[in-house]
C-alpha cells in the first residue's frame, strides 16, 4: 500500500494518457476530476491485487463519452460517486475498492474520485492494459466477470441501474443511456471479487503509468527528447512521423468514428500514414504493435482524436499492450 | 374489496380501450392476458383507494413504447414479472398493491396480469384517468411525485432501473431504451403511497371502465345502439361518422406516430375529419379546424359493433364514429392542461371542454342510419 498524492496523479495521468493511445477526448478532464477529489479529500491508498483478500468486493469506476462533447460538457466530477452508491445500493453489499475499467488516459485517473470521495482504497491494475472502445473489450469481461449491473450518472444528478444478461447489452444500453445524458457519463460496474481481478486485471498499471509520466517530466525538466526518454523505457517502436494534411470524423452512436491522413517527415518523407480511430486510435496501417500513441514530437503530450486537425506534427508510437510494470524495475 | 370474474375482466378491457383514445393497447391481447391469468390464479382483487392505508405502497406497471410491435411482439411474459421483481428489490420488498399506470386495453390488464401471480391487489384508479404517450403524463406528476425508482425490463432478460432528478428525463430515458428493447418492454414505476393514491390518482377509473364495457356489451346483447350506451355513460359527445380513406402510421422514437383521414357519411357527409395520434390521439380536425384535442378522450369506435379501434389496428375503408369524451377535473387545470394540453403536442392552440364545444346535444344523440 502507498498514498497517491496530487504529484503522483501528475504522472499518472500523463502516462494513462499515453498509454490510452490518445483517445477519449481530454485526458486532462478526467485528469482534474481526480486532481479535485484528491485536493479536497486527501490522499488515496493505491494498493496492489497481492494486497487485497479473495473474497473482497471490488468495482470499476470511469468517465464515459465521445471525445468530442466532452470539449464543451465537462462532468462535474461527483456523479461517478452517485453512481458508485446506487450500484452498492442496488447489490446490497459494501464495495471495498474500486479500480480503473481500462488504462486510457480517462478511466485510469477517475476512480481516484470515488477512492477519495469515499475513503476507500484503489487497486493498482486495469481491465485492459491500453484502451478499448466497447465494454465488452475490457478485460475482466473476457475472463468473464459481468460488467453490469453497472451504474450509470450524468451531471444533472440522473442515475440509471443496467442490469442486462451479457455484455454487449450492457454496452448497448449505456451508449444509448450516455447519449441521452449528452454523450458524456460516469459509471460504476464490472463487480468482480478479489479472486476475480488477480485472474483477470493486469497488475501495476497504475505505477507503470506513474513511471511513463515521471520519465517524460524528468527528460523535459533536463532537456532531453521525451519521445526518446519514452521509446527507451517503453521499447516502443516508431512507426511513423508527419503532419496531419486531412481528418474526417463524425459522431454516430455514442462514439466519434473517423480517420487522419499524414504526410511522413524525416526519414518518412514521401509516404503517408492513415489512422483510423473509433475513440481511440484503432489502426495504423502497417500496425506492428497492438497500442498505438500519437504524441507531439516536442513535448510528448499525446494528441488525443479530438485534437487531430491539419497541420498538427505527430510522431506515432507502437507500444505492447501487456508489459506490467515490474518489467521496467 | 371486490372479486372480479370473468365477465368483469372482459368488461374492463373492452371499456378500457374506449377510455385508451386510441392508444394503451389491443383489449383483445388485454383480455387474453388477464383470462389467462383468471384461469391459473383466480380471481383478481380489486381495491378502491379508501381502503389503502396511508403508507401502503402502491406501484403501477405498464406496456411501454409502441403499441405497433406487440401485434406480433407478445408482452406480458417473464419481463414484467422481473420488472416488478426489480423495483421490490429496489422498495426492500414493501410493495403491498398495483394500480394501472394508465387505463387502455392492455395496460388497464397489467396490473392483473401482475396481482394475480402474486396475490395482492389491485387498487380502482390509474395516473390519468385516459392513456398517453408520455411517461411524465401523469396527474402524478402534478402532485410533484417521482416516478422513481422505475424499472425496465425486456424478453430477453435485460433491466434497467432509472432515478432521474424529474419525470420528463425518465421519459427520455425509458423511452430511447425500449427503443433498444425492441420498441415495447415492460416498465414499473411511480412507487406511491395510499395517501397519496387519493390525493393525486384519478380514482375509480377501473370501475368506470367497467361500466362502459358492460354498457356497451348490454346494448349489443339487446340489438340496441352501443355507442349510444357509451355516450350516456361517459357524458361524451358523438363528433364524427364516417370512414377511414387513409391512414399515415410509421413507428418512429419509440411511438406510433400519424394520422387517419375520415370522409364523412350521414350529417357529416361532405365534410372531411383528421385525426392525428401519437400511439394516442391527439386532436381531431374537422375541415381543418381543430374540434376536439387533448386532454379530452378523442376516441375512435366501429360504427357497428362500437368496440374501441386503436391506433395500430386502424385501416382504410373501416366505417366509425369518432367520440370526444371529458378528460378528469384534474387535467382541466391550469397545470394539468400545461402538462398534457394541446400546446405540449405542438398544437397552439387553447384547450376548449369537447362537451362545450358540441354544446347541442342533438349530435350525441343523431340516429343509426345503415
Amino acid at each position: 500500500m502507498r498514498l497517491i498524492h496530487t504529484e503522483n496523479l501528475e504522472d499518472i495521468a500523463l502516462g494513462a494518457a499515453v498509454l490510452g493511445g490518445g483517445s477519449r477526448g481530454d485526458p486532462d478532464v478526467a485528469k482534474q476530476i481526480g486532481m479535485e477529489a484528491l485536493r479536497t479529500s486527501g490522499p488515496v491508498q493505491l494498493v496492489l491485487p497481492d494486497e487485497i483478500s479473495d473474497d473482497c468486493l471490488v468495482a470499476t469506476s470511469a468517465l464515459i463519452g465521445t471525445p468530442m462533447e466532452m470539449v464543451e460538457k465537462l462532468p462535474k466530477g461527483t456523479e461517478v460517486v452517485g453512481a458508485f452508491l446506487a450500484l452498492q445500493t442496488f447489490v446490497d453489499r459494501a464495495i471495498d475498492y474500486t479500480a480503473a475499467a481500462d488504462g486510457d488516459g480517462l478511466k485510469s485517473t477517475t476512480p481516484f474520485a470515488v477512492a477519495a470521495r469515499l475513503r476507500i482504497p484503489m487497486v493498482d491494475a486495469d481491465g485492459i492494459g491500453g484502451a478499448g472502445p466497447e465494454m465488452q473489450m475490457v478485460i475482466p469481461t473476457i475472463y468473464g466477470i459481468a460488467a453490469g449491473p453497472m451504474a450509470i450518472a450524468d451531471e444533472k444528478g440522473n442515475i440509471s441501474i443496467i442490469d442486462a444478461v451479457d455484455p454487449a447489452w450492457t454496452d448497448r444500453l449505456a451508449r444509448t443511456i450516455c447519449t441521452e445524458m449528452g454523450s458524456t457519463a460516469m459509471i460504476a460496474a464490472c463487480l468482480m471479487s478479489g479472486r476475480q481481478l488477480k485472474a483477470s486485471m493486469t497488475p501495476g498499471t497504475l505505477t507503470r503509468a506513474e513511471r511513463i509520466g515521471q520519465h517524460i517530466r524528468q527528460a523535459r525538466q533536463q532537456h532531453q527528447n521525451p519521445i526518446e526518454a519514452l521509446r527507451k523505457l517503453t521499447g516502443g517502436v516508431e512507426l511513423f512521423r508527419g503532419n496531419v494534411v486531412d481528418v474526417q470524423r463524425r459522431t454516430e452512436s455514442g462514439c466519434v468514428r473517423g480517420e487522419a491522413t499524414f504526410q511522413g517527415t524525416g526519414k518518412w518523407t514521401g509516404s503517408q500514414l492513415t489512422l483510423r480511430f473509433e475513440n481511440e486510435h484503432l489502426v495504423a496501417v502497417e500496425d506492428r504493435a497492438d497500442l498505438i500513441t500519437v504524441l507531439d514530437p516536442e513535448t510528448a503530450e499525446p494528441v488525443t482524436t479530438k485534437n487531430l486537425q491539419y497541420g498538427v506534427r505527430a510522431v506515432i508510437l507502437g507500444m505492447q499492450r501487456e508489459s506490467p510494470a515490474r518489467s521496467y524495475g | 374489496m371486490r372479486l372480479l370474474h370473468e365477465q368483469a375482466l372482459r368488461d374492463i378491457a373492452s371499456g378500457s380501450a374506449v377510455l385508451g383514445t386510441g392508444g394503451g393497447g389491443d383489449p383483445y391481447l388485454g383480455t387474453l392476458v388477464a383470462l389467462q391469468a383468471l384461469a391459473r390464479h383466480g380471481p383478481m382483487r380489486l381495491v378502491t383507494a379508501d381502503e389503502l392505508d396511508d403508507d401502503t405502497l402502491v406501484v403501477l406497471p405498464f406496456s411501454l413504447g409502441s403499441p405497433v410491435p406487440l401485434i406480433e411482439k407478445f408482452p406480458l411474459g417473464k419481463e414484467m414479472v422481473q420488472a416488478y421483481e426489480t423495483i421490490n428489490r429496489c422498495l426492500q420488498g414493501r410493495v403491498k398493491a398495483v394500480m394501472p399506470d394508465e387505463i387502455g386495453g392492455i395496460n388497464s390488464m397489467v396490473p392483473f396480469f401482475i396481482a394475480a401471480q402474486l396475490g395482492i391487489p389491485v387498487v380502482d384508479g390509474d395516473g390519468m384517468g385516459r392513456a398517453y404517450p408520455e411517461i411524465q403524463l401523469v396527474t402524478l406528476t402534478m402532485h410533484g411525485i417521482s416516478a422513481c425508482p422505475f424499472a425496465i425490463a425486456d424478453e430477453h432478460g435485460n433491466s434497467v432501473v432509472l432515478y432521474t432528478i424529474d419525470n420528463f428525463w425518465a421519459e427520455r430515458f425509458a423511452r430511447s431504451i425500449s427503443v433498444d428493447m425492441g420498441a415495447i418492454c415492460a416498465g414499473v414505476a411511480f412507487p406511491i403511497t395510499g395517501r397519496q393514491v387519493r390525493e393525486a390518482a384519478v380514482l375509480g377509473s377501473v370501475s368506470y371502465s367497467e361500466r362502459i364495457g358492460r354498457a356497451s356489451r348490454e346494448a349489443n346483447a339487446a340489438k340496441q345502439d352501443s355507442i349510444a350506451a357509451i355516450l350516456k355513460v361517459t357524458n361524451g359527445v358523438l363528433i364524427f361518422r364516417g370512414k377511414i380513406v387513409d391512414v399515415q402510421r410509421r413507428t418512429s422514437r419509440g411511438w406510433a406516430l400519424g394520422e387517419c383521414v375520415l370522409e364523412g357519411m350521414d350529417s357529416d357527409a361532405a365534410a372531411r375529419m383528421v385525426v392525428r395520434f401519437q400511439n394516442e390521439n391527439l386532436v381531431a380536425i374537422r375541415d381543418g379546424e381543430i374540434v376536439a384535442s387533448v386532454p379530452d378522450l378523442i376516441t375512435i369506435l366501429d360504427a357497428d359493433s362500437g368496440q374501441a379501434i386503436t391506433t395500430e389496428h386502424l385501416r382504410y375503408g373501416f366505417r366509425v364514429v369518432v367520440l370526444g369524451i371529458p378528460c378528469d377535473p384534474k387535467w382541466r387545470t391550469p397545470a394539468g392542461i400545461e402538462l398534457g394540453g394541446p400546446r405540449h403536442f405542438g398544437y397552439d392552440i387553447d384547450y376548449v371542454p369537447v362537451e362545450q364545444r358540441f354544446a347541442t346535444a342533438t349530435r350525441a344523440t343523431s340516429p343509426r342510419n345503415k
